[in-house]
């Protein structure tokens, strides 16, 4: 009787909508996206603090060198951009974001594998990429009714610290932030849950989930990070060499081979993508700090496309792979 | 043989078939492998810039500072391994901590364990020995590694003891991925939910790696997983000294971190640790008290719960 059929989008939005309100109830979820909240104001109110150290060593040593008579255009003004100060909470994103991420997709599948509803589930006229696809739709709702609820939260910290409101133009590139985020824990989401739905065990799946998450999230970024000689030395080589700006970039020009292979460790991962993305848009990178947004945007879009593209892969695979009827219980 | 020799043979049995913890104990030491090339080939390139700085500065006649990097001892090749330890060693103890015990649950056998002749502290301490040999196998193919590599890298002299120094790092590094191991065996016997101890330590192990830095030091996430740049010194601000000294002792990823500084030679010159605590009394204490809590938990662990049908 195809009248009493429901339609694949119906049902599509059917499994999507329950599996997001079954996560968005499970208290452990609430709690993971507390804390990450709580992280990201930690590293917002301490870049805060910091920069307000800072301003007050240069208040002192400007007074200092006015009191001797002298220029105070020697020392350089810290300078203040709101946005700035989120460097930490987007490196929070990056890494515990992910985390809650990969439990998120590792529980949407236990979940099912637990109660054996997975396999009542796939009794019923519905493709197998369909439920899938379900999933992903609702861990995407997930990742975005979070970030949304961290970036809110963080914007009007930052008013209050900072005393300054964010314009219209910030909201707006907070806004291209969250998109991208979105992108980015939903693939972590689809890793986590594709690894646990396909593992013998759902806890395997979870482990190896975790591993991928080491290696491209931490790892990867990190050899990267400690293979720039600019970093090898406290402050930096050049400037403890004191060499300046023309002759640095003559230098490294002749280290190419080096800089394009640790670059090419760096991009590697999905992370890095993320972060030189978002770093551009909120200026917190210095050479994009005050850049107009379509100009960021046009150097910048090969990261975005990555990321969409990145998230687009996996859920292709995800949705591919046909899901193994022996495996569908809890501990087979 | 003792109860607990037999049930630590066991599970160490049952852990060396397990496909997860194999692969993570060989990613550990693929990185093992990889970090003191990292380490000489990043010392290799600053040299090669200091040396293209010098002839600029010498040909413009301005003074020549001295090589930042030339002074470094043999073993800051290996400051990679410090982090690849925390991140990598950690996450492998937590996941063979929580195995130890769910993988008995899992299958059942924690009532057939009830049954036999072994009183609670026997098992409690089977899991523990367990755990802790498991750790320092880890440990000691990284020692294995690292060892190997430096002897081939080239323009590396290391001496008796230098070698005396990368004992010690090891241990400081057994001492630090055990505590969490420690932490989520104690989980995975205090949570029956399944992976709930695996999560509870992961969540732990973040808060301490990548938390506590920026309330310490304002030490964002990736600064903190940089060997160099995670010992800088605490900002200089009431909060920043107050919090370093409230939670220097916790902070146990920056003293293990400053502790691998010290070892390996690349500390910087008059870096305190934080807080009044020496790391490595913090890092004896936090084994300590994390074996207590796993000797509590297993001890107390429900040998009827569990199961395929649970």
């Amino acid at each position: 009787m195809p009248e009493l059929r429901p339609s694949l989008s119906g049902s599509l939005l059917t499994i999507a909508l329950r599996d997001a309100r079954e996560q968005a109830r499970d208290r452990v979820l609430l709690w993971a996206t507390l804390a990450l909240v709580a992280a990201a104001a930690v590293s917002l109110v301490t870049g805060a603090i910091a920069l307000h150290g800072d301003a007050a060593t240069y208040a002192a040593a400007r007074a200092q060198l006015l009191a001797l008579g002298k220029d105070a255009a020697a020392i350089a003004a810290p300078e203040f951009y709101p946005l700035k100060l989120l460097r930490g909470t987007i490196e929070q994103i990056e890494i515990m974001g992910a985390v809650i991420a990969l439990v998120a997709g590792y529980r949407a599948a236990a979940a099912e594998r637990g109660r054996q509803t997975l396999a009542l589930i796939l009794t019923r006229p519905l493709p197998h990429w369909a439920y899938g696809l379900a999933k992903i739709l609702g861990g995407a709702a997930l990742a975005a009714v979070a970030l949304a609820l961290v970036l809110v939260a963080t914007g009007l910290l930052l008013r209050l610290v900072s005393g300054i409101g964010l314009g219209f133009g910030d909201a707006g590139r907070l806004a291209l932030t969250w998109a991208a985020g979105v992108f980015y824990l939903t693939a972590l989401f689809t890793l986590g849950f594709g690894l646990s739905l396909w593992a013998k065990s759902p806890v395997s799946g979870l482990i190896y989930a975790f591993a991928l998450w080491i290696l491209v999230v931490l790892v990867a970024p990190q050899i990267g990070d400690t293979m720039d000689p600019d970093n090898q030395v406290a402050g930096g080589v050049f400037a403890q060499l004191s060499v300046p700006k023309a002759e640095q970039d003559r230098i490294k020009a002749g280290f190419a081979g080096y800089e394009s292979f640790r670059n090419g460790i760096e991009v590697a991962s999905v992370t890095k993508h993320f972060e030189r993305f978002t770093f551009a848009v909120l200026g917190i990178k210095d050479t994009y700090t005050g850049a107009p947004l379509d100009k960021v945007l046009a150097e910048k879009r090969g990261d975005l496309l990555f990321l969409f593209l990145f998230s687009l892969g996996l859920g292709g695979v995800v949705l591919l792979k046909p899901i193994n009827p022996d495996r569908l219980t809890k501990e087979s | 043989m003792s109860p607990a020799r037999i049930l630590s043979r066991q599970a160490l049995a049952g852990l060396a078939r397990d496909r997860s913890v194999l692969i993570l104990v060989a990613f550990f030491a693929a990185m093992v492998l990889v970090t003191a090339w990292l380490g000489w080939s990043a010392t290799a390139t600053v040299n090669a810039i200091y040396a293209d700085a010098a002839a600029y500065l010498s040909g413009a006649g301005q003074p020549v500072p001295p090589n930042p990097v030339s002074t470094s001892a043999p073993l800051a090749v290996l400051r990679n391994l410090g982090v690849y330890i925390s991140l990598i060693g950690a996450f492998g103890a937590i996941v063979i901590g929580q195995h130890l015990v769910e993988a008995d649950r899992r299958a059942g056998t924690l009532p057939l364990i009830g049954a036999g002749p072994f009183a609670r502290r026997d098992i409690a301490l089977g899991k523990m020995r367990a755990l802790v040999t498991a750790t320092a196998a880890m440990m000691a193919v990284a020692g294995v590694i690292a060892l190997g590599t430096l002897l081939t890298l080239p323009s590396l002299v290391v001496t008796g003891p230098d070698l005396g120094r990368l004992a010690l790092f090891l241990l400081a590094g057994w001492a630090y991925v055990t505590t969490f191991g420690f932490l989520a065996l104690g989980a995975a016997a205090r949570l029956p939910a399944t992976a709930a101890g695996l999560i509870a330590a992961t969540v732990v192990w973040l808060v301490i790696t990548f938390v506590l830095p920026e309330l310490t030091a304002n030490l964002h996430p990736t600064a903190a997983i940089n060997p160099v740049t995670t010992l800088a010194a605490t900002p200089d601000a009431g909060v920043f000294h107050l919090f370093s000294a409230l939670l220097g002792p916790v902070s146990l990823a920056e003293g293990f971190a400053w502790l691998s500084g010290d070892l390996l030679g690349f500390l910087p010159e008059g870096l305190a640790p934080r807080g009044l605590v020496p790391p490595a009394l913090a890092l004896s204490v936090a084994l300590v008290l994390s074996g207590l809590f796993a000797a509590q938990a297993a001890t107390r662990l429900d040998l009827n719960a569990g199961g395929p049908d649970a």
